[in-house]
C-alpha cells in the first residue's frame, strides 16, 4: 500500500522569544492508504497540533508533510482550502455544525459549495448517509433539535459527503455517553473498512483499542507505537489492557 | 489591574474602540456647543433688550392718532411706567439705493425713524445708544451681515443721500422675521422725508412689573383704543430674536441626539459581540463567586476611560468650532452677560453625555446576571438563541450561490442584529437624497412658476427711479415687436394698492397688472385673471385673507371701491410671498416697477439678445431667466447646494464608518464559523463574499427604504418648508440620475471599501486557535 501521508521532522512551537515551547518536537510519522491510525497521549502532549498540522489547518515552523503526493508546507492557504475541500474530511470533539443551517444543509453545504457534481446527486448521497448513521429522521430538523451523538454522526455525513481520502477525528468522542461514542466508533470502523484512511486522537484507550495503529505522544514527540489486528468488534477488554500496559511501560 | 486590561482590550480591537470614540467625541462637542450656544444666546438677547429697553407692550397703527386720549389712558393706569408713539415711516423699497443698489428685490418693509428719547432704543454694534448727526444713516445690521451695505457706503432715499455712519441693532426689529427694518437718520432729515412714505406710529410702553403684560393687554383691549395693526410684546420680541439661532440650536440638538443614537448602537453591539467573546470566562467568574457586579466593573472601567476621554477631545472641539457659530450671535444681538458661565455649561452638558453613557453600558451589562455558570463553562455559548430561518434552506436553493445564500440567510436568521446597521442605511439615505432633490427641485428652471413668473426666455424690468416708465416700456415693446426672433412677449406693471380686509381694515398690495395668459403659470388653485373682473392672488395674501377661488376682494382706488373676484391661487415666493395678478386697466397708482417677459423664437439667442438689448435699454435690468434666478434665489440655491453636498459626505461617512465597525464586530463575533468553514475549505474569498453579501442586501434594503421615506415624508418636509415661504403643492424634480444612481453608487463604493478593509483581516482567523479544545 502506498503512503498517503508523510511528515517529516515537524517543529512547531508556541509562545514569545523566552517562553518559546516545541509542541511537536521533532515528529516524523506516515500513513498508509486506508489504514484507521489513533494518536494517544496526555494532554497537552501535543497530539492534537499534530492532527492540525498534518491537515494543513495549522502551520509548522519548520519540516514537510506530504499529502497525496503534494507537499502542504509548500502550499497557498487558497490550495490548502481546495485540498481540504476536496480530499480531506473532519470530525471535532464539539459538533462543529453551523447554527444558521438546519442538519441536512450542514451536511450538503461543502459538496453544494464545491458544485461538482449535480444537486440531485449531493441530496441522494446525503440522504444515503444519514441513513448509514441513523440519522435519517433529522433531515428537516435544526441542529438546536438533536442530541450530541446525532450532530456527532450529521458531522461524519458532512465529512464524508465529498468521498474524502482522509478523515481527520479531534477527540470525536469526546463530549459523548459511553453509549454514543461507542455507536460513532462503530461508524468509523465501517468507513475504515469501505476503503477510507482515518487518523483519530484521543486520550481514551477505549477508543484507541478500536483502531489498527497507535501512536503514542508525550512532550511533542511519538515515543511509542503498537500495531493491532484490524478490529472485528471482538476482544476489545483484551485490546484496551494491551494499550494500557504499554502506556504505563512508556511513564504515561 | 484595569489598567492592563483596558490598555491590551484597546490595543486588540483599535479600529472599533476608536470608531466608538469618535462617535461620542461628536455628541460631545454637539451637546457642548448646543450648551454654549443656548446660553450665549440668552444672555446676548438679554443683554440687548435691558440695554435698548425693548418696550413691554406695542402696538402698531397706520392712520389717524388721538395721541391726547392715549395719554390719559396711561395717567389713569397704574401699571405704565413709560409710554411714548415713536414713528416708522415706511417707504416704497425700489425707491432705497444703497451704493446704487435698490432694495427692491428685498422681501423686508424697510424705512426710517429718529432716535427715541426715553427707551425703545436703536443701539449701535458697541451696544451703545446712537446718536446721529444730520446726513448720516445708521443701517440695520442685517444688511452687514448679508454684505448689502457697509460703512463709508451712500444711501439714496427718494433722491436724499446719506452716508452710512454704523449699524444698528434695534431689539423688536433685528430678527429677519420681523418683516419691517428701522434706518435710523436725524429729525431733521426724517421731516424732509415725511411726505414720501407712508407712516406707522409705535405705541410703546414700558410697565412697572413685566408680569403684568397679559392684564395690561386686555386693559388696553377694552379702552378701545388705536389698534389698526398688529400688537406685539415683550416675550414676542424675545421668541423673535431668539428663533433664527434658535433653529441652528435645535438642528445641532437634532444631530446630536441621531449621533448619540448611533454610539449607543455601536457600544451595545459591540458589548454583545464581546460578552459573546467572554461568555466562558464570565461564567466561569460567577461559579467561582465573583458578584455581576464585581465583573460588570471590568467592563464598566472600560467604557468609562473610552467615554471620559471622548467627552474630554468633544469639549476640545466645541472651543475650536465655537467661535464660528457664536459669530451670527454676536454681531445680530451682541456680547452675552454670560459668557463667562457658557463654557460651564457647556461641560455640564457633556458631563450629562458621559453619565448618560455609562447609563446605556450598564444597562446592556445587565445580561450577565442572566447567564448561567453551568451553560456558559459546558457550551462555551449561550444555547437559548433562536437559530434557523424556516423555508430558506440551502437544499430548496437553485438560483443563488452558495456564498449569496449564506450571506442572506444568516441576515435572515439574525434580522435583530442587522436592524441597527439597515436602520444607519436608511438615515444615511434620506440624509442623502432630501436635500440632493430639494436642491435640484430648486435649481430647476421650472421653479419659476413657484416664483410666481410664466416660463419665458427674458426679463426686462424697469425701476420707478429711472425716468417714466410707462413711455420707456412702450419704446421697449416697439422694438421687441420688430425683432424677428421675438415670438410673444408682455408687459406686466406692479402697483400698489389698498385692499379691504374682512375686519374692515386696510391694507397694502402689490398687484402686478398685465396679460397673464401670455406666458401662464402652475396655478394650485382656479385659473389666470382673463376678464377686468378678476383677480388671482399668491397663496400667502389667499391664507392671511383668508380668500378662496371664488371670492371677491374690495379693492380701493381713487376713494372708489373696486370688486374683484378670486380666479386663481398660485405659489410665489418672491416679495414675502404676498402678490396678486390682475387685468384691470388703471392710471391712479404709480407704477412701482414695470417688467416685460419675452419668449424668443430661438433659444440659442438668448445671451445675444441679453447683451444687444443692455446696450439698447441702458436705463432697463435685462437679464435672462436663468440668471433672473439665480440672482434671486443664488444664495438660496447656493446654500442648499452645499447642506446637499455636505449631507452627501456625511452620509457617506456614516455608511462608511459603520460598515467597517459593523463587519469588524460581526467578524470578532463570528470567528467560529469562519473557522469551521474554513477547516472543510471555504476559502478566504469565499467567506468575505458572504460578508459582502450581508452588506450588500442591507445597504439595498436601505436604499429603497430611505428613497421611499425621501419621496414620501421628505418631500412632505421640503414642502412645509417651502410652503412657509409661499409655495404650494410642492413636488420634488428629481434628478434621477443623480439621485438614485450615482449617490446610491457612492454608497455602495463605500460600503463595499468597508467591507473589504474589514475582512481584509481574515486570514488572521486561525482554524486551530477558534476548533482546537
Amino acid at each position: 500500500m502506498s503512503k498517503i501521508i508523510m511528515s517529516n521532522r515537524l517543529i512547531k512551537a508556541f509562545g514569545k522569544e523566552e517562553e518559546k515551547r516545541n509542541v511537536l518536537n521533532d515528529v516524523s510519522v506516515s500513513i498508509e492508504e486506508g489504514e484507521f491510525v489513533s494518536v494517544m497521549g496526555p494532554s497537552g502532549s501535543g497530539k492534537s497540533t499534530l492532527m492540525f498540522c498534518l491537515s494543513g489547518m495549522d502551520t509548522v515552523d519548520s519540516g514537510s508533510i506530504q499529502f497525496d503526493g503534494e507537499d502542504l508546507t509548500k502550499q497557498e492557504e487558497q490550495k490548502l482550502s481546495d485540498i481540504r475541500r476536496t480530499k480531506m474530511g473532519f470530525v471535532f470533539q464539539q459538533p462543529t455544525l453551523l447554527k444558521n443551517l438546519n442538519i441536512f444543509d450542514n451536511i450538503i453545504l461543502p459538496s453544494i459549495h464545491e458544485n461538482k457534481k449535480n444537486k440531485a446527486v449531493i441530496i441522494e448521497r446525503a440522504k444515503l448517509l444519514m441513513k448509514q448513521t441513523g440519522i435519517e429522521a433529522l433531515t428537516k430538523r435544526n441542529i438546536k433539535q438533536a442530541s450530541g451523538g446525532q450532530l456527532q454522526r450529521a458531522g461524519i455525513c458532512r465529512a464524508l459527503m465529498g468521498n474524502p481520502k482522509i478523515i481527520f477525528g479531534d477527540e470525536p468522542t469526546g463530549s459523548l455517553d459511553s453509549k454514543s461514542a461507542q455507536e460513532i466508533m462503530k461508524l468509523f470502523s465501517k468507513i475504515s473498512k469501505d476503503g477510507t484512511t482515518i487518523l483519530l486522537v484521543t486520550h481514551d484507550a477505549k477508543v484507541a483499542a478500536q483502531t489498527e495503529r497507535v501512536l503514542f505522544m508525550s512532550d511533542g514527540k511519538i515515543v511509542n507505537e503498537m500495531h493491532l489486528m484490524k478490529y472485528n468488534g471482538a476482544n476489545l477488554e483484551e485490546r484496551v489492557s494491551k494499550i494500557t500496559e504499554q502506556m504505563k511501560m512508556i511513564g504515561m | 489591574m484595569y489598567y492592563r486590561i483596558i490598555r491590551n482590550d484597546f490595543m486588540k480591537n483599535k479600529l472599533i474602540t476608536g470608531t466608538i470614540m469618535v462617535f461620542i467625541s461628536i455628541s460631545a462637542m454637539l451637546v457642548s456647543l448646543a450648551a454654549i450656544l443656548i446660553v450665549n444666546l440668552s444672555g446676548s438677547i438679554d443683554t440687548l433688550m435691558t440695554k435698548a429697553k425693548t418696550p413691554h407692550f406695542m402696538q402698531m397703527h397706520t392712520g389717524e392718532i388721538n395721541e391726547e386720549r392715549l395719554l390719559e389712558f396711561v395717567l389713569q393706569n397704574s401699571k405704565v411706567d413709560e409710554f411714548q408713539v415713536a414713528e416708522f415711516l415706511n417707504l416704497e423699497n425700489s425707491r432705497i439705493f444703497i451704493n446704487e443698489n435698490s432694495l427692491s428685490h428685498s422681501v423686508q418693509d424697510n424705512g426710517v425713524a429718529v432716535q427715541n428719547k426715553t427707551f425703545d432704543y436703536l443701539l449701535d454694534l458697541e451696544g451703545n445708544v446712537i446718536t446721529v448727526s444730520p446726513g448720516e444713516i445708521y443701517v440695520p445690521v442685517s444688511y452687514k451681515k448679508d454684505g448689502t451695505a457697509k460703512l463709508g457706503d451712500s444711501v439714496l432715499i427718494y433722491g436724499h443721500k446719506f452716508l452710512v455712519a454704523g449699524f444698528l441693532r434695534d431689539s423688536q426689529m433685528n430678527s429677519l422675521l420681523a418683516s419691517s427694518k428701522r434706518f435710523l437718520i436725524h429729525e431733521a432729515d426724517y421731516s424732509q422725508l415725511e411726505d414720501v412714505g407712508s407712516k406707522e406710529y409705535l405705541i410703546e410702553y414700558r410697565l412697572k412689573d413685566k408680569k403684568d403684560i397679559n392684564v395690561f393687554e386686555a386693559e388696553y383691549t377694552k379702552a378701545n383704543l388705536e389698534k389698526n395693526g398688529p400688537t406685539l410684546t415683550y416675550p414676542l420680541f424675545q421668541m423673535l430674536n431668539a428663533i433664527s439661532d434658535g433653529i441652528m440650536i435645535g438642528v445641532l440638538l437634532l444631530v446630536c441626539i441621531l449621533v448619540v443614537a448611533i454610539s449607543f448602537m455601536c457600544i451595545r453591539f459591540t458589548l454583545l459581540a464581546k460578552i459573546e467573546e467572554d461568555y466562558k470566562e464570565i461564567g466561569v467568574l460567577k461559579a467561582i463567586g465573583l458578584r455581576v457586579t464585581d465583573i460588570k466593573k471590568i467592563y464598566l472601567a472600560k467604557y468609562a476611560v473610552i467615554t471620559a476621554v471622548s467627552c474630554i477631545l468633544g469639549i476640545i472641539l466645541s472651543t475650536v468650532f465655537r467661535g464660528k457659530l457664536l459669530w451670527n450671535i454676536r454681531l445680530t444681538l451682541g456680547e452675552s452677560a454670560y459668557s463667562s458661565y457658557a463654557f460651564c455649561f457647556g461641560i455640564m452638558g457633556v458631563i450629562l453625555v458621559f453619565f448618560t453613557m455609562i447609563a446605556y453600558v450598564n444597562k446592556v451589562l445587565k445580561r450577565f446576571k442572566k447567564i448561567s455558570p453551568a451553560q456558559a463553562i459546558r457550551f462555551g455559548m449561550n444555547q437559548e438563541k433562536s437559530i434557523e430561518s424556516r423555508g430558506f434552506t440551502l437544499s430548496n436553493n437553485v438560483l443563488l450561490p452558495t456564498n449569496v445564500f449564506l450571506g442572506l440567510k444568516d441576515v435572515f436568521v439574525r434580522k435583530k442584529l442587522y436592524i441597527t446597521m439597515l436602520l444607519v442605511f436608511v438615515i444615511a439615505s434620506f440624509i442623502m437624497i432630501v436635500p440632493q432633490n430639494l436642491y435640484h427641485t430648486i435649481a430647476k428652471e421650472s421653479f419659476g412658476t413657484y416664483m410666481g413668473i410664466g416660463q419665458s426666455d427674458l426679463r426686462i424690468g424697469i425701476m420707478q427711479t429711472k425716468g417714466n416708465m410707462r413711455e420707456r416700456a412702450e419704446e421697449i415693446a416697439q422694438i421687441l415687436s420688430k425683432d424677428e426672433y421675438v415670438s410673444a412677449y408682455t408687459i406686466l406693471t406692479t402697483k400698489t394698492f389698498q385692499i379691504q380686509k374682512l375686519d374692515g381694515s386696510i391694507e397694502n398690495m402689490k398687484i402686478e397688472l398685465g396679460d397673464h395668459t401670455t406666458f401662464p403659470l402652475k396655478y394650485a388653485k382656479g385659473r389666470a385673471p382673463i376678464n377686468e373682473d378678476e383677480i388671482a392672488l399668491s397663496k400667502l395674501n389667499a391664507d392671511e385673507l383668508k380668500k378662496v377661488v371664488g371670492d371677491t376682494i374690495i379693492l380701493l382706488s381713487e376713494g372708489t371701491k373696486r370688486e374683484l373676484k378670486v380666479c386663481g391661487i398660485y405659489s410665489d415666493i418672491t416679495n414675502g410671498g404676498k402678490t396678486a395678478k390682475a387685468t384691470f386697466t388703471d392710471d391712479s397708482a404709480d407704477i412701482m416697477w414695470c417688467s416685460i417677459d419675452v419668449l424668443l423664437s430661438d433659444a440659442t439667442m438668448i445671451a445675444k439678445r441679453v447683451v444687444e438689448y443692455k446696450e439698447c435699454f441702458p436705463y432697463a435690468k435685462v437679464s435672462d431667466i436663468k440668471e433672473f434666478m439665480l440672482q434671486t434665489f443664488g444664495p438660496t440655491i447656493r446654500s442648499i447646494h452645499m447642506v446637499s453636498v455636505v449631507s452627501l459626505s456625511i452620509a457617506l461617512l456614516i455608511s462608511l464608518f459603520i460598515t467597517l465597525l459593523f463587519i469588524k464586530m460581526l467578524m470578532a463575533k463570528d470567528q467560529y464559523a469562519i473557522a469551521v468553514m474554513k477547516s472543510f475549505g471555504f476559502t478566504i474569498y469565499d467567506v468575505t463574499i458572504q460578508y459582502i453579501t450581508r452588506s450588500f442586501f442591507l445597504l439595498f434594503m436601505g436604499v429603497t427604504i430611505g428613497v421611499l421615506m425621501a419621496n414620501t415624508f421628505g418631500e412632505t418636509l421640503a414642502g412645509m418648508i417651502l410652503s412657509a415661504l409661499g409655495a404650494s403643492t410642492f413636488r420634488f424634480e428629481v434628478n434621477v440620475v443623480s439621485s438614485y444612481l450615482i449617490s446610491p453608487l457612492m454608497m455602495v463604493c463605500c460600503v463595499l471599501i468597508a467591507t473589504l478593509l474589514a475582512t481584509s483581516c481574515m486570514g488572521e482567523i486561525k482554524i486551530s486557535d477558534n476548533i482546537k479544545e
